[in-house]
C-alpha cells in the first residue's frame, strides 16, 4: 500500500523550474527521508504534498485523497509540521496545545505528550521562551495530537543540538503507530540513514529512492554515496584562502582572548566565568546544546552584548574598553542572515566594502576579486530574498571576509545549509586558518567538530570541557564527536 | 463553533500579551484626545497683533483701548511701521491694524471710513480668525461712540447653532472617536494576518480543520470588541471627563459605530490578506485607511473646501459619514435621515469589503 503516489508532477515559480516532471511512491507505515541540496525542491515538494501549493502538471495522490481537492477531508489525515514549527511564540506551550487540540477537534488530553517531551514543567512558559529543541518538541507534540496517518516534518532538525535531535527521533518513533507514515526531510545524513527509505532530491527530480542501508553500511558512507549522487564533491584548492592575506601581523601570542566573561540577567547566568586562549591560525569551536550561552558569548566577544564582568581580547584590544579599535580586526558572520534582502548581491558587497572602508577604485577592484572568488557572477544582479539558504550564507561569508580580517568569528555558518555547501564551507575555513586566520565557530554538526583544532562544550552558561576533539573523545572513550558531545553532556548533569 | 471559540480566544491571549494592540485601543486615543484639547487650538486664542494708530482724536484712542481690554486678542502699539512689520516677519505679530490719520474726520462726516487689516496669510485659521475679531471690535467699539448715528453701518447679529460657545473641540473630540476608530479597524488589525503569513503560524492553521469562514470570523470578532471597547472608553472620555454636552442617543451612537468599525476592519483585513508582510500592510493601511480618516473626512478640513475631485472622493470614505454622524450626534441629537443615511452606507460598504475580504484570503501558499 501507497500513502503518496506522486506522478509526473511539475511546479514552476514565475520561470524557474522547482519540481521536473517528478514521480514517486511513498509506502505507508514507513518513515521516509528527504534528502537534497538547497533549492532542490524539498520544501516545494512537501508543501504540494499537503496541498498548501497547486501542481502546474501532473497528479498526487495522499491517502487517496487529492490534496487540492479535498484538502479540508486532508487535513483531519495529516499532520504537517512547517519550517518555522508554526508555534505562536507569544501564547504558552499549554494554550498552544488548546488551541491545535481545538483546531483539530480532539479532546484536551495531553499528558502524555507532555511527559514524553519534557515539557510537563515548561507548561506555563510562553512558546516563544523556549529553547530551539524545546520548541522543536513542542512543534512536534502539536502535529501529533490528532493522531495522524500521514506525518510530514520539513527539516525539524535545524539548528538543534544533538541531543536534542535523538530525543526528538526517539518521540517519533514511539508515539506513531505502525500504520502512520512518517516524511521528514532534513539535512543530516546521520538521520536518513536511520530512516526506512530515502529519496534524494536534484533539481526538482529523483535521483536516489531507496533504502539507505542498500546505498551504504555506515552513515558516514552514506553521507559520501549521496554527495556522489548530487554530483559529487571535489575538494579544491580554496580560491577564497589563496586570495586572503592576513592583513594583520601584530605580535600577539594569542589573537583571541577571553577572560572570566559572564552576563548575568538578574540571578540568572547566560554565560558564567568562561575563559579562553586562542592562538593565531587556530580553529576555535564552541560547541553545546541549544540555549547553552554560545551566542551570549559570541555576541559578548565582538562587543554587541556589555558583558556583566570579565572582558575579551582581540589582537590584544580590549573589546570593552575599545569595541571599535577591536571590532575592526574582525569578520563576523550572524546566526541569522543579516544581510539586506531588498537589494542584489552586489549592492550587498558593495555596502560592507564601503562600510570597511574601501572606496573608488580600490572598492571596484575588491568587489570583482570576491565576485570571482565566490563565484557569484551568475547571481550578482539578482535580489538577495531570492537566493536559496547555501547561497544566502555564502554571500554572508563573502561579506564577512571583504577586509581580510585577521579573524573570523562564525556563529553556526553551516545551518541549513546542504552537504556539499558544508564541505565547501569547511574547506575553506580550513584553508583560510592555514594562511593564518583565526577562527571561533559555532556548529550544531559533530562531525565538522572533527575540523576544530580545539573544542569548548558549553553546557548551561558554563564551559563543561575544553581541549582537541581526540582529548574529548578519550575523556569518555567515545567513537565519535556526537557520541562524546552526548555521554559529555550527561556527565555533568551528574 | 468550537474552532471558532478557540481562534477568538488564541487573538485575545495574542492581544492582552502584546502591549501595543492595547495602546493602540486605549493609549493612543487618550494621547490624540489631549493633543485636541491642548496641541490643536483652532479657535488661536491669545494671538498678538500689531496697532498703529494715525489718527490722534480721543474717540481713537479709545477703540485702540478696546483692543487691549479685549480678552480674545493682545495688542501692541507702536509708530513705527518698519518695526512691526519685522515683528510680523518673525511671527511676533499676527496681524497688523492700521487706522489712517483721517479715520474720525471721515466718520464725522458721516463717511464711510477704513480700516486697514493687514493678516499673515500663512496661517489661514489665524488670520480668519484676527480679521473677524478686528472686525467685531471696532463694530462694537463704534455702537458706543458719538459715530453710532453713522447709517452706513450694518450691525449683523450673531448666534451660533448647536455650539454656542463656538467651542472647537466640541466638535473635533468626539470627531477623534472616529480617528482612533479607524486606527484600530485598520492599522492594527492590517497586521495581524499578515503577521500569521510572516511567523509561519498560517502555513500551520490551514493544515487543520478551520475553514475559511471560521479564519475571518476569528480575527473579526475579537477586534471589533476591542474596537467597541475602545469606543466605550472615549465616550467616556470625552462625556464624563471633558464635559462634552451629548444631545443625542447612546443606543444609536453605539449602533453606528459598530457598524462603522464593521467597515474600518473590512480595509485592514483587506490590506493583510493581500499584503503577507507586515511592514507593507502597515504603510498602506496608513496610506488608504487612516490619512484619508484625518484628512479628507471633513474633521479637520472642510469637504466644501476641497476640489471637485477630491469631494467625489470622500463620498466613498466611511469615516466621512461617520464623522457627519457623530458630529449631529453629539452636537444636535439623533437626525434620523443623518443615521439612516450613514447605516446603509457603512453597511453596503461593510459586506462589500467583507465579500473581498473572503474572496482574497488565501487558503494555500499563493503560486509565484
Amino acid at each position: 500500500m501507497d500513502a503518496i503516489v506522486v506522478s509526473h508532477l511539475t511546479k514552476m515559480f514565475s520561470n524557474l523550474i522547482a519540481i521536473d516532471d517528478l514521480s514517486l511512491k511513498i509506502e505507508k507505515g514507513k518513515i521516509t527521508g528527504l534528502i537534497g541540496a538547497d533549492g532542490a525542491g524539498k520544501t516545494t515538494l512537501i508543501r504540494l504534498i499537503v496541498g498548501m501549493l497547486a501542481p502546474k502538471n501532473g497528479k498526487i495522490s495522499v491517502l487517496n485523497l487529492n490534496p487540492i481537492e479535498q484538502k479540508a477531508e486532508l487535513n483531519q489525515k495529516i499532520g504537517y509540521m512547517p519550517q518555522k514549527f508554526g508555534l505562536y511564540e507569544d501564547l504558552t506551550v499549554l494554550q498552544n496545545l488548546e488551541l491545535y487540540a481545538d483546531l483539530k477537534n480532539v479532546p484536551h488530553d495531553f499528558d502524555k505528550l507532555l511527559k514524553f517531551t519534557q515539557l510537563e514543567r515548561f507548561q506555563g512558559r510562553l512558546a516563544g521562551a523556549l529553547s530551539g529543541g524545546m520548541k522543536q518538541k513542542l512543534g512536534l507534540a502539536v502535529v501529533l495530537l490528532s493522531s495522524p496517518e500521514l506525518l510530514v516534518l520539513d527539516e525539524p532538525s535545524v539548528g538543534v543540538d544533538p541531543i536534542s535531535r535523538r530525543d526528538l527521533m526517539q518521540m517519533v518513533r514511539d508515539l506513531i503507530s505502525p500504520q502512520t507514515t512518517v516524511l521528514w526531510s532534513t539535512a543530516y545524513l546521520d538521520e536518513a540513514h536511520s530512516f526506512d527509505t530515502a529519496i534524494v532530491l536534484d533539481k526538482g527530480k529523483v535521483i536516489f529512492q531507496g533504502k539507505p542501508t542498500e546505498l551504504a553500511k555506515t552513515s558516514q558512507e552514506f553521507e559520501n554515496k549521496v554527495i556522489d549522487l548530487m554530483g559529487g564533491y571535489q575538494k579544491k584548492v580554496s580560491k577564497v584562502a589563496e586570495n586572503y592575506t592576513c592583513s594583520n601581523t601584530n605580535n600577539v601570542q594569542y589573537t583571541v582572548i577571553a577572560e572570566n566573561l559572564e552576563k548575568r540577567y538578574g540571578d540568572f547566568y547566560a554565560v558564567r566565568n568562561n575563559s579562553f586562549y586562542i592562538k593565531k591560525g587556530e580553529i576555535f569551536g564552541l560547541l553545546g546544546p541549544n540555549g547553552a550561552g554560545k551566542s551570549t558569548s559570541f555576541k559578548m566577544m565582538c562587543g554587541l552584548a556589555r558583558p556583566t564582568s570579565g572582558t575579551a581580547k582581540i589582537m590584544g584590544i580590549d573589546i570593552v574598553e575599545n569595541p571599535e579599535k577591536a571590532r575592526s580586526y574582525l569578520g563576523y558572520m550572524a546566526q541569522k542572515f543579516s544581510l539586506y534582502e531588498t537589494i542584489t548581491v552586489e549592492q550587498n558587497l558593495e555596502f560592507f566594502a564601503s562600510v570597511y572602508g574601501l572606496h573608488d577604485n580600490k572598492l571596484k577592484k575588491r568587489l570583482e576579486e570576491i565576485i570571482d572568488i565566490f563565484n557569484f557572477k551568475e547571481i550578482r544582479n539578482q535580489d538577495t530574498s531570492e537566493l536559496p539558504l547555501g547561497f544566502k550564507q555564502k554571500l554572508s561569508m563573502a561579506c564577512a571576509l571583504i577586509h581580510n580580517p585577521p579573524i573570523l568569528f562564525l556563529d553556526e555558518p553551516t545551518s541549513g545549509v546542504d552537504v556539499v555547501t558544508r564541505r565547501e564551507f569547511w574547506n575553506h575555513i580550513t584553508s583560510l586558518a592555514k594562511k593564518g586566520a583565526t577562527v571561533l565557530v559555532t556548529t550544531h554538526f559533530m562531525d565538522e567538530a572533527e575540523y576544530c583544532d580545539r573544542i569548548s562544550l558549553f553546557y548551561r552558561g558554563e564551559a563543561v570541557a575544553i581541549g582537541t576533539p581526540d582529548e574529548l573523545k578519550q575523556r569518555v572513550g567515545a567513537k565519535n564527536m556526537e557520541e562524546a558531545f552526548v555521554n559529555l553532556i550527561e556527565e555533568s548533569d551528574k | 463553533m468550537k474552532i471558532l471559540r478557540a481562534l477568538i480566544k488564541k487573538e485575545f491571549f495574542q492581544i492582552i500579551r502584546d502591549s501595543s494592540s492595547i495602546i493602540v485601543a486605549f493609549l493612543l486615543p487618550l494621547v490624540c484626545i489631549l493633543i485636541y484639547m491642548y496641541g490643536i487650538n483652532m479657535d488661536s486664542v491669545h494671538v498678538t497683533i500689531g496697532i498703529k494708530n494715525d489718527d490722534n482724536s480721543p474717540e481713537i484712542a479709545q477703540l485702540v483701548n478696546s483692543f487691549s481690554s479685549s480678552e480674545y486678542i493682545n495688542s501692541v502699539c507702536s509708530n513705527d511701521i518698519k518695526d512691526l512689520e519685522n515683528k510680523i516677519l518673525r511671527s511676533k505679530l499676527k496681524g497688523l491694524l492700521i487706522i489712517p490719520n483721517d479715520f474720525s474726520k471721515k466718520l464725522e462726516r458721516g463717511q464711510s471710513a477704513d480700516l486697514f487689516i493687514v493678516t499673515d496669510g500663512s496661517e489661514v485659521n489665524a488670520a480668519n480668525y484676527i480679521q473677524n475679531y478686528t472686525i467685531q471690535i471696532a463694530n462694537q467699539w463704534l455702537s458706543n461712540s458719538k459715530y453710532r448715528a453713522t447709517p452706513y453701518i450694518v450691525t449683523p447679529l450673531h448666534r451660533c447653532w448647536y455650539n454656542q460657545e463656538m467651542n472647537g473641540y466640541f466638535f473635533i473630540l468626539p470627531g477623534s472617536i472616529a480617528v482612533t476608530m479607524t486606527m484600530i479597524g485598520i492599522l492594527l488589525t492590517a497586521l495581524v494576518i499578515a503577521r500569521e503569513w510572516e511567523r509561519g503560524t498560517m502555513e500551520s492553521l490551514l493544515n487543520t480543520n478551520v475553514t475559511r469562514m471560521q479564519l475571518i470570523l476569528g480575527k473579526y470578532i475579537p477586534y471589533f470588541i476591542l474596537g467597541m471597547l475602545s469606543v466605550i472608553f472615549n465616550l467616556i472620555i470625552c462625556i464624563g471627563i471633558f464635559n462634552i454636552p451629548f444631545r443625542g442617543n447612546y443606543i444609536v451612537l453605539l449602533f453606528v459605530s459598530a457598524l462603522f468599525l464593521f467597515a474600518s476592519l473590512g480595509i485592514g483585513f483587506l490590506v493583510s490578506s493581500v499584503l503577507k508582510s507586515q511592514f507593507l500592510a502597515s504603510q498602506i493601511a496608513i496610506g488608504v485607511g487612516f490619512l484619508p480618516a484625518l484628512l479628507l473626512s471633513g474633521l479637520v478640513f472642510p469637504i466644501a473646501s476641497m476640489p471637485k475631485f477630491f469631494q467625489h472622493f470622500t463620498k466613498l470614505l466611511p469615516p466621512r459619514y461617520y464623522i457627519t454622524f457623530i458630529e449631529s450626534e453629539f452636537m444636535a441629537g439623533t437626525v434620523w435621515t443623518i443615521v439612516f443615511k450613514t447605516s446603509v452606507f457603512l453597511i453596503t460598504i461593510g459586506s462589500i469589503l467583507f465579500v473581498a475580504v473572503y474572496k482574497n484570503t488565501d487558503m494555500r501558499l499563493s503560486n509565484d
